[in-house]
């Protein structure tokens, strides 16, 4: 069993408390452009959704990596990677089907989630709930249930 | 510099000249930023009596030191100019991430003079800043323009824009950023219409930087803890918004009716924010940073008065409703989002239809005035068809655009306009609630309750219950809310921080994200000498005591039914009193010594 | 006497506002009762250890408790009581 961040947009207020996190916690100052995790908010319509790497089981962005800095972590099943056999060739950046690897021109670098080591600083800030770390298995039953719901109303309705 | 990021933008749009200057940093130091700041600005670089719609009046963009931080919700900007509703200086706050954006992109403020000779629009790529012709944006409607820019500029730069209102140079015009979020009041968006600016497209890829990042994370820590734990900013706001205001000021009779002739409303509960979530609301919106969430998305589909946007706030759904005698949700709703479409002050436009009700409801003005147009109160379609024609400045629609002072004056009637220096009153009856009435009379910027909200203490209990019926200590009380407003609205929090946090908290804060060392009271001081200025930028503008009034109304005729049954301001046993807190002389000008505590001499 | 329940205690009460037929000589007496009705998902809104709670809001007949006589106020039964849990706007 490992952890995962789970999302869910239904929550999310788009204040991008969570771009400030993680820009704080890895860069030391708030620049949301190098944080690891972006919302995109449609104004017209109110709805945001936080986007973050899916540490996919079958990673596009690890499959591409000449030097295999990008790589799983068996030990806890991550996507990882490793900036110092990093060459800055980009490659995982036009992989990632999620455009969740991105380059920060600024700071020279490929910016990825790295779960802030075990403890995303996006999730603890996120005053809603919207971002969750959970282990996987009862992330994915809850997420199940809260569908259920969903499903059950709309019958409900019928 | 820390916290600030210690640069502004000045450009002048009548030759084009774009250029960049180190922020004066013992100004910022003691004016914060913001409303303090560029109130300061104006103050050194404009004469007060410049005609507000000219190219000698500025228009300043300015954000605070917490803006773009992760102090909880603090992301806010203000727009700082010479106001052409009041003719007093103007900040107009708004959230949103606009203001955290031109942080990012490098500048604390953007300082705007002359006027350019065609439509243009700016395109702030951080250091790289160009003035674009915006000919095939003018006319369009706030949401088209945002959308238009988007897909022009970058996807993700954050826009500030008028609509035709703005363009049309109306009073009660608006400048909206992210679409639905509004620097509403005092005619702000009039300024930059005048100056041909259509838009201001900000994309920012630099940092706000902190000075002691673990006594930041600390402050931040505890007070995000406070507003979560308090009983007030925890949940209520995120469930119901700022409308669930509607059922209590209603209940205490001080819900102003039928443009302030009474203090109580039979069906108020019909617009209020339990009725709201029960039907409307599709979610909870958060400005920039912010934990409270008091923001709604929401939808409407009956077929007559179907959009989806924001809103409403409480004072929307007040002005669109009981002040028009509408109990109709759905057409209040639709108002709000012509106001957010056109680029329109919700609070000034709705007291600015009530006023047109009263006026034709008294055979002052006919249906040949009004184009047809059947302005009695309680007419719904007639209401949300003013709004439309004030957003886009046809028939009489025209004249509302004007704001409620200059359309009843156009009739011989200025004492029907319910409205403080010429701008419109908010939500709350100051014959039923003292204190507020005293903090509209001597607001710097007219009629406005967010500048010393004493409807905290007064009906919400928040931090201690004061009687709201009584004037005992409201003078006092009225200056401390007004100082401690200045202050955090310069710092770039919102105000609704305090349903949480206080000075001291909001002075760790600044301490430790700019490396100054304030205190709960150097902080509060800070607004003291803010609101002070602001003071003297409006007597050099010509306005006087005899502007710290309240229309006649209040004064004497008393509340007809409800709780508030027969009550008055009183006023007039207030102001002397608050004159003296303030240190002012009898015509409400400080004292040499006051200003000299203040280092304002 | 008739009650009104606003925000968070309509979800707990399941209306807006009623008829309340029991005596009740003081606000002390009603809430009891009320508590007793409508459960903790009230009560947790309006009296905190025995008290009334923070910045709730009741109101009879206009007039906030705290400007009255707190949990002592007197009630007759064409008394008109408004209860809010503790809420915020601007």
């Amino acid at each position: 069993m490992s952890m995962m961040l789970m999302i869910h947009p239904d929550k999310c207020t788009g204040c991008r408390n969570c771009e400030l996190a993680c820009s704080m916690e890895h860069e030391g100052d708030f620049r949301p452009k190098a944080s690891r995790i972006h919302v995109y908010t449609w104004e017209r319509e109110g709805f945001s959704v936080p986007m973050m790497c899916q540490q996919c089981k079958d990673a596009a962005c690890t499959t591409v990596c000449m030097p295999k800095a990008m790589h799983r972590n068996p030990a806890n099943g991550q996507v990882e990677l490793d900036q110092s056999k990093c060459i800055g060739c980009k490659m995982c950046v036009q992989a990632c089907p999620f455009g969740c690897a991105s380059w920060d021109f600024l700071g020279s670098q490929i910016l990825k989630c790295d779960t802030c080591g075990g403890d995303p600083a996006c999730a603890t800030i996120c005053p809603t709930h919207a971002l969750e770390w959970v282990e996987d298995t009862v992330s994915a039953q809850a997420r199940k249930r809260s569908f259920a719901t969903k499903l059950k109303n709309a019958f409900a309705e019928v | 510099m820390h916290g600030w990021t210690g640069k502004i933008l000045r450009i002048d749009l009548s030759t084009g000249k774009i250029g960049t200057e180190a922020l004066k940093t013992d100004l910022a130091r003691d004016y914060i930023g913001a409303r303090g700041l560029g109130t300061k600005y104006m103050y050194d670089e404009v004469d007060p009596a410049v005609d507000p719609l000219s190219p000698a009046n500025k228009l300043i963009f300015a954000s605070g030191p917490m803006t773009g931080t992760f102090a909880p919700s603090a992301g806010r900007y203000d727009v700082v100019t010479k106001g052409p509703l009041t003719g007093t200086i103007a900040a107009s706050n708004s959230g949103g991430a606009w203001g955290p954006e031109l942080k990012y992109a490098g500048y604390d403020m953007l300082i705007l003079e002359g006027r350019s000779p065609k439509p243009v629009y700016l395109w702030i790529q951080d250091d790289k800043v160009e003035i674009r012709d915006a000919a095939h944006l003018w006319g369009k409607d706030v949401p088209e323009t945002t959308e238009a820019l988007n897909a022009e500029t970058a996807t993700d730069a954050k826009i500030a824009c008028i609509g035709p209102a703005g363009e049309n140079l109306s009073f009660i015009a608006s400048i909206m950023n992210d679409m639905q979020r509004a620097a509403g009041r005092t005619g702000v968006g009039a300024v930059m219409g005048s100056k041909n600016l259509k838009a201001v497209v900000v994309r920012g890829t630099g940092a706000v930087t902190v000075a002691d990042k673990a006594a930041f994370l600390a402050a931040v820590s505890k007070a995000s803890t406070m507003i979560k734990e308090h009983p007030v900013g925890g949940t209520g706001l995120r469930l119901y918004g700022t409308n669930v205001l509607v059922n209590i000021l209603n209940s205490v009779g001080g819900l102003p009716t039928g443009n302030f002739q009474d203090g109580h409303f039979e069906t108020a509960d019909k617009v209020g924010g339990e009725t709201l979530a029960a039907n409307q609301l599709q979610r909870p919106k958060g400005c920039f940073s912010c934990i409270i969430s008091c923001g709604r998305a929401t939808k409407v589909s009956h077929p007559k008065y179907k959009g989806e946007g924001e809103g409403p706030e409480y004072e929307t759904a007040w002005g669109f409703g009981p002040d028009c005698r509408i109990d109709n949700l759905d057409a209040v709703i639709k108002a709000n989002y012509y106001c957010n479409e056109y680029g329109l002050d919700t609070i000034s436009m709705g007291g600015t239809v009530a006023c047109a009700m009263e006026l034709f409801d008294r055979g002052i003005i006919t249906l040949e005035d009004t184009e047809g147009l059947e302005l009695t109160f309680g007419n719904a379609d007639a209401m949300v068809e003013a709004v439309r024609l004030a957003g886009i400045g046809q028939g009489f629609g025209k004249k509302l655009a004007l704001g409620s002072y200059r359309l009843a004056s156009l009739y011989g009637h200025p004492e029907l306009s319910m409205t403080v220096k010429k701008q419109e009153m908010p939500a709350y009856d100051p014959r039923a609630v003292q204190g507020i009435g005293l903090n509209y009379a001597t607001n710097n910027r007219g009629g406005c309750h967010v500048r010393g909200y004493t409807i905290s203490p007064e009906v919400l209990g928040v931090p201690v219950k004061v009687d709201k019926d009584s004037i005992d200590g409201k003078a006092e009380l009225v200056a401390l809310f007004q100082n401690l407003t200045a202050a955090l609205d310069s710092s770039g929090s919102c105000l609704f921080a305090t349903f949480g946090i206080g000075a001291p908290e909001f002075a760790e804060l600044m301490t430790a994200l700019t490396g100054f060392a304030y205190t709960g009271d150097s902080f509060i001081e800070a607004g003291e000498r803010i609101w002070n200025l602001e003071r003297l930028w409006n007597l050099k503008a010509g306005l006087t005591a005899a502007d710290d009034t309240l229309p006649p109304r209040l004064l004497s005729e008393p509340i007809v039914t409800g709780p508030s049954k027969g009550a008055v301001s009183r006023l007039p046993e207030m102001l002397p009193l608050y004159y003296g807190v303030r240190g002012w002389d009898a015509n409400g000008v400080p004292t040499p010594e006051k200003l000299s505590a203040l280092a304002l001499a | 006497m008739k009650i009104s329940y606003f925000a968070l205690l309509r979800d707990a009460t399941k209306k807006s506002h009623e008829v309340w037929q029991r005596p009740a000589a003081t606000l002390r007496d009603l809430l009891r009762d009320l508590v007793a009705e409508y459960g903790p998902n009230f009560a947790r809104w309006v009296l905190k250890d025995g008290e009334l709670a923070g910045y709730a809001i009741i109101l009879v007949n206009g007039q906030d408790v705290r400007g009255l006589q707190g949990l002592d106020t007197p009630l007759s039964p064409d008394s008109d009581v408004f209860i809010f849990p503790p809420l915020a706007g601007g």
